[in-house]
């Protein structure tokens, strides 16, 4: 029963099927929040993991891997920020609640009650910090630092993995060169975040929890937090083995599994498989075609978005904003349309210049 | 309106859970301390004090038990009437002992003034110094005050001496007193001495209170009885790759009985090293604290726990054991494991380097030895055995010697031609036994041996002289010298060169004559010597060898394969340099013959026979195996496991590899080109597991030089002239180093046997040994066995006269030689020397013409060579006692105990007529016995 079960989950799992299905269950999250907050059908999440987990871990492979020390903290962080996400959504459903019957919201309830920072806040937040140092200590007692190796530079450890909190980059790696992975994309995530306050000034839902106020919003974040970062750092963690390849949650990861490569470059369809001409010889003509779709891409997508869903926003928010908003909502999801492309067609690079170690 | 929202806060609330946590951290700080605290290595410590407490207290009990309690009971007694004595005289013994104290504060009075004006002495003499060299006047005024202080100083000195005189006159006195007493508490002490001391040591190592309380948790600090043992190694090193760090091995944290005698018996962790006079111990050869244990039995040795220390079992029986006993499991990520102990002489290598052979390490040597025989070095490089030879014939002239088909039935299993072969399996192994790859072999073995027949190229062969008797032949077999190195079948004691069981099936007979009586004819570097044969002598063992045929053998079926595999392999082959249409239009101009020939090079380039036999076409190609120089500290991730369930361990690996060299490729789907290749030479067990400890062996860890056991010149020579005999097999006839000289099991007459050879460089000259070694003739000519000619070159016989004189570390002593020399023995002490050789009847023995008279057992070398052969130190040291020498000797002991039996003789003096003996024996000859005129004579 439980082989099945496992053997079915292995069967199921790869990259394409778990990107998919996360992102579906959270488009489902985010299109009925509020039944998706409710206790009985949040509980019912909880105990489905919390199963999953408790069948995962009679089995050796999946125990080795999630009770790794150096992986503790990411299972914890599946439940912390599962919870933290349930709580905030729960509050934003419980105000938009309150606004459409026109009452005030919890936080405006909250406002006209006022204590004393000292003692009260700070009473509590001395409690909390011994709770989180015991956590510390018990942590350090029962999970000891593990005994490595000296580091030998003619052997590389397989799999190299980075740093739990990177492993979403390493991740990235997978579909994109590393200067795209692990400069430009990281670099935009902190320049987007800090850009936020700025490019967002409507006053509109601000202050409190709110989900109907500001869709978008949050719908992008919440989406660039769990199916961009979280998801592909669990991915990173538990599901790749030896040389980067993919393994399901129960397989051995074994150094020596093979699985076939395939991608191709966009220029080779376009210029090979479409039109039969063989490639050209110049770079600059060679790659046109993924730089027209890179410029299709970042003007057309824009405009047409002007004219549909983000009707009158360009005027609301002024031209330089909409375009920075643009720039970055489209690097943001071209993250998942790469990968997509990678898996539907095994589309190596859209552009890929060699010459200059330049690839998209 | 909303009820309102609950309280966010709660002060009761906030109290209750900081009680709670205040609890919690409570309970987590005791953790922290218990879990540091308790440590596996101290229950180890504490058992190891409870045991050694005991065996204290045996030892003092034994030490009680040992006294006899009257003689004690006695003393003691005596001791008492002695207090009694000392108590008569208290009075006296008081006074002396004021009158010492008084003169000790004078004395202490007189010894302050001395001190005193010893330092005023000291200064003035300074400024005294300064002035008069800076021309100071006050120079005067120090000299005056130098020379006032003078006789007060010489004074006080005098009275010290005068107190301390009569102090040490007083203290006499006073212990004569006591005397009587203190005679008889000495005689205690001596015999309660042994119970004092196990007393004393119990008492160190008995548990207290004291104890208990400084081993507590946080006194531990000060000074705990509890404590990690280690030991830095100066000069050994733990390479951490980017750093080098030195070794600390805290190991005897819980081996603590390991250097010390008396817990041979005791389970483990705290047995004494079995070999303490060789490892461990102080005065051993590699003390703990120059050498520590990790350099030899690896792991982790900063670690204090069982697991971590990188224990590694000896087989998965003991692995289980130690999961129950410790909860043990192989460390992951610790390549460093330890080595189990079976395999533990591996580690001898890292610093034994350039010997044949590592003294005490049976296992290592054995391997060594295996790689030697098989040639492992053939297919593999390996560090240390670069100047090693090629173990197996050429084939230079092969077509000379055998024909095809021979060739065919051999390569399919040359173990059903001769079951002792040192030539592997090469083909039908494991993976390459299916239907379609056992016609690839058959076709492989076809062009194998079409190609060895066509490319050699035949040689001039003799016939013999006559039709020989094979009976004749088998008993020249068996006497010659053949059994030094060949069985037949079950008969024989020596297995170095291939037995000769079936022999006839594979050669022809002109070949054998050939052969026999010039071996290097047919092959110029063969091992096989030269028996000086006659043409008679030959053609009898020719006609004796070529009875011995394996019929079942040449029944054998040839091995068929059909033209389209043999085509199919062919293109295979030519795929990888050219296209299939070129590849299938020059097939399709060879004939069948170019294509077996074809085939033959590809296969013998893809086998590396070349590694072991010399073939034309292949001297400059390179062996086919992997480098082993460092295979073991090869990481264990890059041996490939393929799925045999094995343990993970690179001494499985490596044991599994050479038992079933093929079974790594099993469940793999593999082109028949592509699959493993190492042949199945049929190791035993005990072989295997030999040859994997030498594996393990194979580590390129820089050991720093002067840890090393570097050889000297003289020890270089000795093992240059060492891989010499044990190239040549000399201990197939001859006892050498203790080993070898299995023959004479097998002769009935053991005095038939070759001479023992142990002493033989302190026995016979430099020269001598040269030119016999070079051209032997026969010393004792009752032996059939003869000493064979090896064709030395000049270079090599220089080796070997050197390794025996090294070995018998018996360089001729020139100076005395020469002076010997010079001064001649007088004709005086030739004659007694004569007078004794007759009276001893020594030619009755030393005679080869009457040998017939006596059984081989008795008779001796030819004396008349004793001048040219012998050294003269060796002949005296021979005559005072053979048995030392050599025992079991059938040559009497003239002199038992250095008594002479003939006293009219030289005054009776052994050592004067033992060097007249000496003297005579060097002036000896045939012609002229019994003195010719000698040459130290003639100039008088």
């Amino acid at each position: 029963m439980i082989e099945t079960f496992k053997a079915a989950v292995d069967n199921f799992s790869s990259p394409v099927t778990i990107f998919t299905s996360a992102a579906a269950l959270f488009g489902l999250v985010l299109a009925f929040p509020r039944q998706a907050t409710n206790k009985w059908v949040a509980g019912t999440g909880l105990l489905l993991i919390l199963g999953f987990f408790g069948i995962g871990l009679t089995d050796a492979n999946f125990k080795k891997i999630v009770t790794a020390p150096d992986n503790v903290p990411i299972v914890a962080m599946i439940f912390i920020f599962g919870y933290f996400t349930w709580f905030a959504l729960r509050k934003a459903v419980e105000n938009d609640r309150r606004i459409e019957r026109g009452e005030p919201t919890v936080e405006q309830t909250e406002t006209n009650e006022k204590v004393l920072v000292f003692p009260y806040l700070i009473f509590i937040e001395f409690v909390v910090a011994l709770f989180y140092a015991i956590g510390l200590v018990l942590w350090s007692l029962l999970l000891k630092a593990p005994l490595e190796e000296p580091a030998n530079p003619t052997i590389s450890p397989n799999p190299s993995k980075a740093p739990w909190y990177f492993l979403g980059l390493q991740e990235m790696l997978v579909y994109f060169d590393p200067w795209i992975a692990g400069v430009l994309l990281p670099t935009l995530i902190i320049l987007g975040l800090c850009a936020i306050p700025y490019l967002d000034k409507d006053p509109k839902a601000s202050g409190f929890y709110s989900f109907k106020g500001r869709r978008f919003a949050v719908t992008t974040f919440l989406f660039g937090f769990w199916i961009l970062w979280i998801l592909l750092i669990v991915v990173g963690t538990f599901l790749r083995g030896p040389n980067w390849n993919f393994f399901g949650p129960f397989e051995t990861w074994d150094v020596h599994k093979v699985v076939p490569l395939l991608n191709v470059n966009l220029s080779e369809y376009f210029w090979i498989k479409g039109l039969g001409w063989g490639l050209p010889k110049f770079w600059l003509v060679r790659e046109l075609p993924g730089f027209a779709v890179l410029a299709a891409y970042y003007t057309g997508v824009p405009w047409l978005l002007s004219k549909t869903v983000f009707k009158g926003l360009p005027t609301r928010m002024d031209a330089v904003r909409y375009s920075i908003l643009m720039i970055l909502f489209l690097t943001m999801l071209a993250l998942p349309l790469k990968m997509y492309l990678r898996w539907a067609f095994n589309l190596k690079y859209l552009v890929a210049i060699p010459e200059f170690f330049f690839n998209i | 309106m909303a009820k309102p929202a609950p309280l966010l806060y709660s002060v009761a609330k906030t109290f209750v859970w900081f009680a709670v946590a205040s609890l919690l951290l409570t309970v987590s700080l005791l953790w922290v301390v218990g879990q540091d605290y308790s440590r596996e290595w101290k229950g180890w410590q504490r058992k190891f004090m409870r045991l050694k407490y005991e065996s204290a207290q045996a030892e003092w009990k034994a030490a009680r038990a040992k006294v006899d309690p009257k003689e004690f009971e006695a003393l003691q007694g005596k001791l008492k009437q002695a207090d009694q004595d000392f108590k008569a005289k208290k009075p006296e013994s008081k006074r002396l002992e004021r009158e010492i104290h008084q003169i000790e504060i004078h004395l202490t009075k007189a010894r302050a003034r001395y001190q005193d004006l010893k330092q005023y002495q000291d200064s003035y003499k300074y400024f005294l110094e300064e002035s008069r060299a800076h021309h100071d006047p006050r120079a005067g005024e120090f000299e005056e005050k130098l020379r006032t202080l003078t006789p007060d100083f010489e004074s006080a000195q005098r009275e010290v001496d005068r107190l301390e005189g009569e102090k040490e006159k007083k203290e006499t006195e006073a212990d004569l007193l006591k005397a009587g007493e203190k005679r008889i508490q000495k005689e205690l002490e001596r015999i309660t001495k042994e119970i004092d001391l196990s007393k004393r040591r119990m008492e160190s190592v008995r548990p207290s209170l004291v104890k208990e309380l400084l081993n507590l948790p946080m006194l531990d600090f000060l000074r705990p009885t509890l404590q990690i043992q280690q030991v830095v190694l100066e000069d050994l090193y733990d390479d951490y790759h980017f750093t080098k760090v030195q070794k600390v091995d805290r190991c005897t944290t819980c081996h603590l009985g390991i250097d010390q005698k008396g817990f041979e018996e005791t389970p483990q962790p705290f047995r004494t090293h079995p070999q303490l006079d060789l490892f461990v111990g102080s005065d051993s050869k590699h003390p703990l604290e120059k050498f520590g244990c990790t350099i030899c039995h690896g792991g982790n040795g900063h670690s204090v726990s069982f697991k971590d220390s990188a224990h590694t079992p000896q087989d998965s029986a003991q692995g289980a054991e130690w999961q129950k006993k410790h909860r043990w499991h192989p460390l992951e990520k610790w390549e460093a494991k330890m080595l189990p102990l079976n395999h533990v002489e591996a580690s001898c290598a890292k610093c034994h380097k350039g010997v044949v052979e590592v003294p005490q390490a049976e296992k290592l040597n054995r391997g060594r030895r295996l790689v030697q025989t098989f040639g492992c070095f053939g297919c593999h490089k390996i560090e240390g055995f670069e100047d090693r030879w090629k173990v197996w014939p050429s084939f230079e002239h092969l077509k000379s010697k055998v024909d095809r088909e021979w060739i065919l039935r051999w390569l399919q299993d040359p173990k059903a031609f001769r079951p002792t072969t040192q030539m592997p399996r090469l083909f039908h192994l494991s993976n390459t036994n299916s239907p379609e790859d056992r016609e690839k072999n058959n076709a492989a073995i076809q062009g194998i041996a079409a190609y060895l027949i066509q490319r050699s190229t035949p040689i001039d062969l003799k016939k013999p002289s006559l039709s020989g008797d094979a009976q004749a032949g088998e008993k020249l077999f068996k006497e010659t010298g053949c059994l030094g190195c060949h069985s037949v079948g079950d008969y024989g004691v020596n297995n170095f060169g291939p037995n000769l069981y079936g022999i006839g099936s594979k050669t022809t007979d002109d070949w054998l004559f050939t052969w026999l009586k010039d071996p290097k004819h047919y092959h110029h570097e063969t091992r096989m010597p030269n028996l000086r044969l006659t043409d008679d002598e030959a053609s009898h063992l020719t006609a004796y060898l070529l009875t011995l045929r394996n019929e079942t053998f040449e029944a054998l079926p040839l091995p068929e394969a059909r033209p389209e595999v043999r085509d199919e392999m062919i293109l295979n082959f030519m795929r990888t340099q050219m296209r299939l249409e070129e590849a299938k239009s020059k097939l399709s101009r060879m004939n069948d013959e170019a294509k077996l020939l074809y085939l033959g090079e590809k296969m013998i380039a893809n086998q590396g026979c070349f590694g072991c036999h010399s073939i034309p076409g292949f001297e400059e190609s390179k062996p086919i195996g992997t480098e082993l120089s460092n295979e073991g500290a090869k990481e264990i991730e890059r041996l490939d496991f393929g799925f045999v369930p094995i343990e993970r361990t690179r001494h499985a690996w490596f044991f599994q590899k050479l038992k079933q060299p093929r079974s790594f490729d099993e469940g793999r789907i593999r082109d028949y080109f592509e699959k493993l290749r190492m042949p199945d030479f049929g190791f035993t067990d005990e072989e295997a597991g030999a040859l994997t400890t030498f594996l393990l062996s194979l580590v390129e860890e820089p050991i720093p030089l002067e840890m090393q056991r570097r050889l000297n010149l003289k020890e270089m020579e000795v093992e240059s002239g060492r891989l010499l005999t044990t190239k040549l097999n000399c201990q197939g006839c001859h006892l050498l180093e203790g080993k070898g000289g299995k023959v004479k099991e097998i002769l009935e007459d053991p005095g038939l046997a070759p001479p023992p050879l142990e002493g033989e460089g302190a026995k016979v000259q430099d020269t001598w040994l040269y030119h016999f070694l070079k051209s032997p003739a026969p010393i004792r000519p009752w032996l059939k066995f003869r000493m064979p000619t090896f064709g030395f070159h000049h270079e090599e016989l220089i080796r070997l006269v050197r390794y025996f004189t090294l070995l018998s570390d018996a360089e001729e002593p020139y100076e005395e030689e020469k002076a010997a020399g010079e001064a001649g023995p007088s004709p005086e002490a030739i004659a007694a020397g004569k007078k004794l050789f007759e009276m001893f009847q020594c030619i009755k023995c030393h005679e080869p013409k009457t040998g017939a008279a006596l059984g081989a057992s008795f008779l001796a070398p030819d004396l008349t060579l004793a001048r040219e052969r012998l050294k003269p130190r060796w002949i005296a040291d021979w005559m005072k006692d053979p048995q030392v020498l050599q025992p079991g000797t059938m040559m009497p002991t003239f002199f038992p105990d250095g008594q002479t039996p003939a006293q009219d003789v030289l005054g009776g003096d052994t050592a004067k007529q033992i060097k007249a003996l000496r003297d005579y024996l060097l002036h000896y000859s045939a012609e002229a016995a019994p003195v010719a005129a000698p040459p130290g004579s003639e100039t008088k």
